[in-house]
């Protein structure tokens, strides 16, 4: 795991995890409102993610 | 119900979305939060509020976070809770290093880093306190400056930070009629109690820590010079 280019990759997915994690969590609590804008932020996240995903080859080279 | 309600934390992470929600845990949970998205400003808003514990994304732009944990520390001996999404960070983090009081790794339930914040604050205020050496009595009213905590006939009191400041002073000097000008010049080191507000700060903090605040035992108006603690017991 000394790979830089893999520990940004998870770094990054893990960011992106945060953000919808806390709001999603955030709307369960009746902490903040799911407006428009705010699902929006929660689906930006999700996009991200499956682009980073995209970003891991599928399978090691041998 | 908070019972540390005027405590500031100082929320730094660059991941507005994410910042922007713990903020709001915080404040329904009954701290005042200050921002910074950035590693400068971290440490601006840090000297400018004098927070009482400070969350901090290691990952920052403009200066790492644990650079910027390095130069809190040499200010004072502050909590930090680190956030990281870097799993691999966590053992340098909290080791002896730089030896953060606590870490939370994305992604993290808003909820959990409240209870963290909770339990480093009460942690660190225990070890600050020595023993009961650095509390006073005056009458029923028991103060101590250190863990920054009042109890009337043993019952703790929730005093907001000008009225504690207050109470303080005055408790510093019991017997001795201190003048408005002494009091505004001890209470109101930055400048942010005013001497018209000061009647209105007194009278609150007698609401609280009087039995009855109409006809004031404990701090008493000197009428045409200021206010004076008595040793009523």
């Amino acid at each position: 795991m000394s790979d830089p280019a893999a520990s940004r990759l998870v770094h990054e997915i893990r960011n992106q995890l945060a953000v919808a994690v806390a709001n999603v969590e955030a709307f369960r609590d009746g902490v903040l409102e799911p407006t428009p804008a705010r699902l929006t932020i929660v689906l930006d996240a999700l996009e991200q993610l499956e682009n980073l995903l995209r970003e891991i080859p599928s399978e090691r080279s041998s | 119900m908070a019972q540390t309600p005027s405590r500031t934390v100082l929320l730094v992470d660059d991941e507005i979305a994410v910042m922007d929600v713990l903020e709001r845990y915080l404040r329904d949970d009954g701290f005042n939060v200050v921002c910074a998205a950035d590693g400068p400003a971290a440490l601006e808003m840090f000297a400018r509020h004098s927070p009482d514990l400070v969350l901090l994304d290691i990952n920052l732009p403009g200066l790492p976070g644990t650079e910027v944990l390095r130069r809190m520390r040499s200010e004072r001996d502050v909590p930090i809770i680190m956030l990281t999404g870097r799993i691999e960070e966590i053992d340098r983090v909290v080791g002896l290093e730089l030896g953060a009081d606590d870490y939370v790794g994305k992604p993290f339930s808003p909820r959990e880093v409240v209870a963290r914040v909770r339990s480093v604050l009460r942690r660190s205020e225990r070890s600050e306190a020595p023993a009961s050496s650095s509390e006073r009595r005056v009458g029923a009213i028991t103060i101590d400056p250190v863990a920054h905590e009042v109890r009337v006939d043993g019952k703790p009191v929730t005093l907001t930070p000008t009225q504690f400041k207050i109470l303080d002073v005055l408790s510093s000097h019991v017997n001795q009629t201190l003048t408005r000008e002494q009091l505004l010049e001890r209470v109101s080191a930055d400048g942010d109690v005013f001497d018209r507000t000061l009647d209105r700060h007194i009278a609150n903090l007698r609401a609280r820590i009087e039995p009855n605040p109409a006809s004031p035992r404990h701090i008493v108006t000197v009428f045409g010079v200021g206010y004076k603690m008595i040793d009523s017991a």
